[in-house]
């Protein structure tokens, strides 16, 4: 023993869309506070990736352990493959915090309403004490006095960060972000930033999909570079963007800082 | 015509309208009646249509679709005559099971049609709706551990349903004046009324212009229903409101962000 359990194991993950291997065998793992960047340019896998580790997509190969639960999966007769028990998946996903590129709050609910939907109905958690809990995450992505608007009402920032307090909400071992900054205006980037910056602070483990290298650079405490499905470059920040041995990253990183 | 004669003439109309107006209101009372239990029991049937509709499962998904087929492609007074009178084909066996009984009711017949053909309307409405549901808000819901039954009754049916209900308005405004189909089985309702009226009086427009009014009037209060509703519902469809900063009041935008 010694070895603590991670937060996150992933062993040689492969995953196939059509003709197009997307993923071809990626293995990383995530202990307890750590910051994960991943970087790489479009169509590297980095989001598939992050995506096949809640199963939003469905891996052909390989395992995923979350807080050493091994997701249980058994092939398909066309080569796939898919999850054995979906109450596992239902539970694993509930200690997995998602934010996506997109915000994609329930645009039917106001932001309150958002925030305690999944605590109340999937944790049974009850509504006076989710809602208490939901008002302090608002609070502290810094917009609890939006709680009664709905999202088509907020900027792309303020949506991103109650899309954060909706993630901190179920309280999970790891929250996973793909792309939370990319489909906001330049100015809002920052607002953003900031709160995931501070969750990185109060030691969250956290996995980041991200072009925000400057931001990968601070926040992050390991820096992973994925090329074509395989991941090309692993380390430190200070080694990643300081001193890359791959040819690949080197160039990556020369068009993208 | 004289004067005289058009001021008596009005006169006439008027006392006619007045003395038939209590029977077509009885009749109109049954057009109510008829239309509430169709439509609600037409909704419960709907919702599980709609959902097999949108199933993977083709032992589910095909039978529906031919339900809803024979529903929307026949007329609706043949799919009345064939329950009314085509039951009668079958009164021994319907006798055997028990339900001899409620197909020899015209109203039975009529209301049952009904609720069968708007089920297949609705549920066709209500599969547009899922089927509009944004996949991103779906894949947040899995994303937070929601599959199954918890994720169609917090997420995806409360956003069909919103998606939904202009359509679903219609569709109860038209059944609403479909309801007069049922008279020719019999029924005393509105039109059935109007019907006999004008049979006994020959005063043809002023019966039955009354009684499109009163449809009209009946169908204006529908209209009001469904857009309380809508409103009721539709918060997040609005613009946002103008928000108080100190004393200066902060212009909502007029097109909201994305």
């Amino acid at each position: 023993m010694g070895e603590p359990t991670p937060a996150l194991l992933v062993e040689d993950l492969h995953k196939r869309f059509g003709d197009l291997e997307v993923l071809k065998g990626v293995s990383m793992s995530a202990n307890d506070g750590d910051v994960i960047a991943m970087i790489g340019s479009s169509g590297s896998g980095k989001s598939t990736l992050l995506r096949c580790i809640n199963l939003l997509e469905t891996p052909d190969s390989g395992k995923v352990y979350v807080s050493g639960e091994l997701i249980r999966m058994r092939p398909t007769r066309n080569g796939h493959a898919q999850p054995e028990d979906q109450r596992q998946v239902d539970r694993i996903r509930s200690r997995l915090g998602m934010v996506f590129q997109s915000f994609n709050l329930w645009s039917h609910m106001t932001v309150l309403e958002n925030v305690i939907e999944a605590p109340i109905h999937v944790l049974k958690v009850p509504k006076a004490e989710a809602v208490d809990r939901a008002k302090a995450l608002l609070d502290k992505v810094g917009i609890a006095d939006k709680l009664d608007y709905y999202p088509a009402h907020l900027s792309g920032g303020q949506q991103q960060r109650a899309a954060i307090a909706r993630a901190l909400a179920m309280e999970p071992d790891v929250m996973l972000f793909d792309e939370p900054t990319s489909a906001l205006d330049p100015e809002l980037v920052g607002e953003v930033l900031r709160v995931i910056r501070s969750l990185a602070e109060e030691g969250r483990t956290m996995l980041i999909v991200t072009h925000e290298m400057g931001f990968a650079r601070e926040v992050a405490s390991e820096v992973i570079f994925l090329h074509a499905g395989r991941i090309e470059e692993r380390g430190p920040p200070a080694h990643v963007f300081g001193t890359p041995k791959s040819e690949r990253c080197r160039q990556f990183l020369a068009s993208n800082l | 015509m004289e004067p005289d004669g058009l001021l008596s003439g009005i006169y006439r109309t008027f006392q006619i309208v007045w003395e038939s107006f209590p029977q077509l209101l009885g009749g109109a009372l049954l057009t109510i009646e008829i239309t509430i239990i169709s439509v609600l029991l037409g909704l419960c049937f709907a919702v599980p249509l709609a959902l097999a509709r949108v199933s993977s499962n083709p032992l589910l998904r095909w039978p529906v679709y031919g339900y809803i087929f024979y529903f929307r492609g026949t007329p609706l007074l043949v799919q009345i005559f064939l329950i009314y009178y085509g039951s009668g084909q079958f009164s021994d066996f319907l006798e055997d099971i028990g339900l001899w009984t409620y197909f020899r009711e015209a109203y039975f017949c009529a209301v049952l049609t009904l609720t069968l053909n708007t089920a297949a309307y609705t549920a066709e409405i209500l599969r547009g709706g899922i089927q509009a549901v944004p996949h991103g808000e779906i894949e947040a819901a899995r994303a937070v551990g929601m599959s199954g039954g918890l994720l169609y009754r917090r997420i995806i049916l409360p956003k069909a349903f919103r998606l939904a209900l202009p359509a679903y308005g219609n569709e109860v405004v038209f059944l609403f004046q479909a309801t007069s189909l049922v008279s020719i089985i019999t029924l005393m309702d509105l039109t059935g009324v109007a019907r006999v009226i004008v049979a006994r009086s020959f005063h043809v427009y002023e019966i039955y212009i009354t009684a499109g009014l009163i449809y009209l009037t009946i169908t204006y209060g529908i209209l009001w229903v469904f857009r309380k509703v809508e409103f009721h519902l539709g918060g997040h469809l609005r613009e946002r409101p103008a928000t108080a900063v100190g004393s200066k009041a902060v212009v909502a935008p007029t097109v909201a962000p994305r």
